[in-house]
């Protein structure tokens, strides 16, 4: 640790390739939050990815080549050319289909249920972890201490006699110049 | 035929229960000449099955209409070579073949099985015994594949179409036989707990089973990607299809407890946590396969509705709770033979691992439970599609490449802050710099710029620690290609890992260029138009349709040009049969690393028009060459070590040195 050179080359790089490191990140996500309107087709096609076909089984109107779903893509693409906001065009196949025709369900009312809760599990499981690597850390025990492979030293007299008489069995059933099966050449001599 | 294959279930069926019930009651009663009959009978099993697969093949190659099955999956228009594939097409064949695979994978793995895990061997014939006979009574009360009809009909109904594609030889299979196995490393867990072997002799026979299952459920679930891209004529690979949720489910608990069995074979450590996740493993199978036979949601690809489906979900329920029955029983004796060190530890980073596999995993089954539980709550069905799915796991996902760049580079019991910095300078100023790369390419997208940088954090922390271990062994006197060569065999777990890993960089890549960047256009074009998407020239030719016996097969001819330069004339092509009101389609694919030029003809009108669906995917080839990277690095870390490292892992861990790869 106390090597002098070191302690006195070191500090002020990598200072600066933190700064470095914070400024790309801030320019990053402000570069890319100025850019990219998408063209109308791209807002057709992620507007097709929102809808689910109403007569086939699990496939967007995106994916489907189902006469409706056609109809409905096209739909779509007359009524953003007429003006109509995502919303309202979401809206007017819900009031047609029913809520099943959108592809994720809305995050209003209990359907924000489906949303809330897979973060919570994640949050809930990291800190289940936290609490475990506490718990695991707290009872750390001396190395010396004997441990059998079973973690049961009470047993393991008995664990030994019940492989050596396991043993003893296969061999006899074998013959003593086969020494066993396989994973039994523990036996052989 | 019929009489000989429900012969051989029902012989099948007898000698799994006498196995089950001899070895469970010899084992009991300490009668070994049982249990090793018993054993004996565990290898029989794959026999009778075998002739029973044969007879329904056979059924289907000579056209034996008599047969329910063979008639309602087949017709004489049927390419023979298809009887395979018809073989596991409905709901009773494909029980056959889990089944089948079952029995082998059972004998083998018992007949392989190491002196460690010897003592509980019986215990463990048991539960793969009862699982073999749930399926064999299923076979022969609810599902025989074999059932007859009293009028042979003329004709069958003939095989879903989909499925008539060169993927379908080994997709389902794979899939299949991944989660069948499931069933191996569960059932010697439970084994060791029946007989009372707390401890770790289950945990190398375990790991074995669990990588080779999820390797293969892997490999299968890549293949069926493959095919969903080719036919299904969207564009894209993975749709979250209930039936392809029901593979990856048990897929990513597999993936956390391979990651955390590692813990356990090192360091005697979370004992009770494999065990638990192991259950989860299978549970999820069981579950995958319920889903697959007429489970709750409606998927593109399930099996007709059937009482069967509840029947799975009964036997789930109870293996369920038995599994964890015993668990809870046995929690007492299943202690950690050592304590976690610190928090910033190897350890401690495959448990987080653990729950970020298994949040996504918990997402999946969330999201196919949910329209239930809101159509019970609110009375109106949902649907809980794609988008959910996508912004649900797409920042697991990254969270989860984050921590593969950092993992590996943790060392066991505890880390400094000083070893991880060291460790990670390099791979984040590589990851930096590809960004600024990027941003100058003009890529301003927040999501995929971190992912992209991220991998590249992955796969420069691989290479450097290959390179590091490869240059050492060389001062040593080693060439180059030996010194890599002995760095892999020396620690083949954690190598075979590395590769994986640099498979999973491969995935990302694919999944983040097909999500974020890809183009679509759809166009009619008349005989001879030409149209110009993200810099192809595309030029239709002409359209011409073939009467097959069963469908109707229309080929477009195109031509595609870059910048002056033809690429070649493709002739992608859509099928129709009438019998199914299917349209299955086969693109044209042009693949090179960089992208994808994909065309899909979908519409062919009168006026010999045709409308095509024309998509640019980035980087999408790395989805299949991930396949055998993934499937090279399973192998390795699979290979068995020699018997010096072998003796040296049985050394007691407290003698081993702390290992520290990272740092010199």
């Amino acid at each position: 640790m106390g090597v002098k050179p070191m302690l006195h080359l070191r500090p002020v790089p990598i200072r600066a390739r933190g700064l470095l490191l914070i400024l790309f990140a801030v320019s990053l996500v402000a570069y890319s939050c100025a850019a990219d309107t998408p063209t109308p087709e791209e807002r057709a096609q992620s507007l097709d990815r929102l809808l689910m076909c109403p007569v086939c089984p699990a496939e967007t109107i995106d994916q489907s080549q189902a006469d409706l779903a056609v109809q409905m893509r096209s739909l779509v693409r007359e009524k953003l050319q007429s003006g109509e906001s995502e919303e309202e065009i979401l809206d007017f196949f819900v009031d047609r289909y029913g809520k099943s025709v959108l592809s994720q369900p809305p995050s209003t009312g209990f359907n924000l249920v489906v949303w809330v809760v897979p973060p919570i599990a994640l949050v809930g499981g990291l800190a289940l972890v936290w609490l475990a690597a506490r718990q695991l850390g707290q009872k750390r025990q001396p190395h010396s201490q004997k441990e059998t492979p079973e973690g049961r030293p009470d047993l393991e007299p008995y664990l030994k006699q019940i492989d050596e008489e396991f043993l003893a069995f296969e061999r006899a059933r074998n013959g003593p110049e086969r020494g066993g099966e396989p994973g039994l050449q523990g036996g052989k001599g | 035929m019929s009489e000989l294959g429900t012969l051989s279930l029902l012989f099948a069926l007898v000698l799994a229960v006498y196995s089950g019930v001899g070895s469970a009651l010899g084992a009991r009663k300490g009668l070994l000449e049982l249990t090793t009959s018993a054993r004996y009978a565990t290898y029989l099993i794959p026999l009778p099955l075998g002739i029973a697969v044969l007879a329904l093949v056979g059924a289907f190659v000579s056209r034996d209409f008599q047969i329910e099955y063979v008639a309602k999956n087949s017709s004489l228009a049927m390419a023979k070579g298809y009887a395979w594939v018809a073989f596991y097409a409905g709901n009773e064949g494909s029980i056959l073949f889990l089944t089948v695979v079952l029995s082998i994978v059972a004998a083998i793995a018992i007949a392989l099985a190491p002196r460690l895990s010897r003592a509980s061997l019986a215990y463990t014939t048991a539960v793969l015994m009862s699982v073999l006979a749930f399926f064999l009574f299923i076979l022969v009360l609810l599902a025989n594949p074999f059932e007859t009809s009293a009028v042979a009909p003329a004709d069958g109904r003939g095989m879903n179409p989909l499925l008539t594609h060169p993927g379908m030889f080994i997709h389902p299979p794979m899939l299949m036989t991944g989660l069948i196995t499931v069933t191996v490393p569960f059932a010697f867990a439970m084994g060791a707990l029946l007989a009372g072997r707390t401890g770790d002799d289950w945990v190398d026979t375990g790991r074995t089973w669990a990588l080779i299952s999820w390797g293969i459920l892997g490999t299968g679930l890549l293949l069926g990607g493959w095919w969903a891209y080719t036919i299904l004529g969207w564009g894209g690979f993975w749709a979250w299809d209930p039936v392809e949720n029901a593979g990856l489910m048990p897929w990513l608990v597999l993936t956390a407890f391979i990651h955390s069995i590692m813990v356990q074979k090192r360091r005697g450590m979370f004992r009770v946590w494999n065990i638990a996740l192991i259950n989860v493993a299978f549970t999820s199978a069981l579950l995958g396969m319920f889903i697959n036979r007429g489970g709750p949601t409606p998927s593109v690809h399930s099996f007709a509705q059937s009482i069967l489906g509840w029947v799975f979900l009964a036997f789930m329920a109870v293996t369920a709770l038995f599994s964890f029955g015993l668990m809870v029983h046995r929690m007492p004796a299943l202690k950690n033979s050592q304590s976690l060190e610190s928090k910033l530890s190897r350890e401690t980073a495959f448990l987080v691992n653990n729950v970020l596999f298994l949040a996504m995993a918990f997402v999946i089954i969330w999201g196919q439970l949910f329209p239930i539980l809101s159509d019970m709550v609110t009375g109106v069905s949902i649907t809980v599609g794609e988008p959910f799915y996508n912004r649900v796991n797409g920042p697991l996902l990254l969270a989860v490449i984050f921590l593969m760049g950092i993992g590996p580079m943790v060392p066991w019991r505890h880390a400094s802050l000083a070893q991880l910095r060291k460790a990670l300078l390099l791979p984040i100023i590589v990851a930096l710099g590809l960004d600024v790369t990027l941003l100058a390419l003009g890529v301003t997208k927040v999501f995929p710029l971190m992912a992209f940088g991220l991998c590249a954090m992955v796969g420069t922390g691989i290479l450097r620690e290959w390179t590091r271990g490869t240059r050492a062994r060389h001062r040593k006197g080693e060439s180059y290609p030996l010194a890599f060569g002995k760095l892999v065999a020396a620690n083949r777990p954690r190598y075979g890992g590395y590769v994986v890993h640099l498979a999973v960089v491969m995935m990302a890549l694919a999944i983040i260029g097909t999500y974020f960047f890809d183009t679509q256009r759809d166009v009619v074009l008349q005989p001879g138009e030409q149209v110009t998407v993200g810099g192809y020239q595309i030029t239709y030719i002409d359209a011409q349709q073939i009467q097959h016996p069963d469908h109707l097969q229309s080929v477009a001819t195109i031509v595609v040009e870059r910048d002056g330069k033809s690429l070649g004339t493709y002739s992608p092509w859509q099928d129709f049969y009438p019998s199914f009101s299917l349209r299955p389609a086969r693109a044209a694919i042009r693949s090179t690393p960089i992208e994808d030029l994909y065309i899909i003809p979908n519409d062919f009108f009168q006026d010999g028009s045709v409308g095509f669906r024309i998509l640019i995917n980035p980087l999408v080839m790395w989805m299949w060459i991930a396949g055998p990277v993934l499937v090279l690095g399973t192998v390795i870390a699979l290979w068995p070590q020699r018997k010096r490292a072998l003796i040296r892992e049985a050394i007691p861990q407290v003698l081993r040195p702390t290992y520290a790869p990272a740092v010199e």
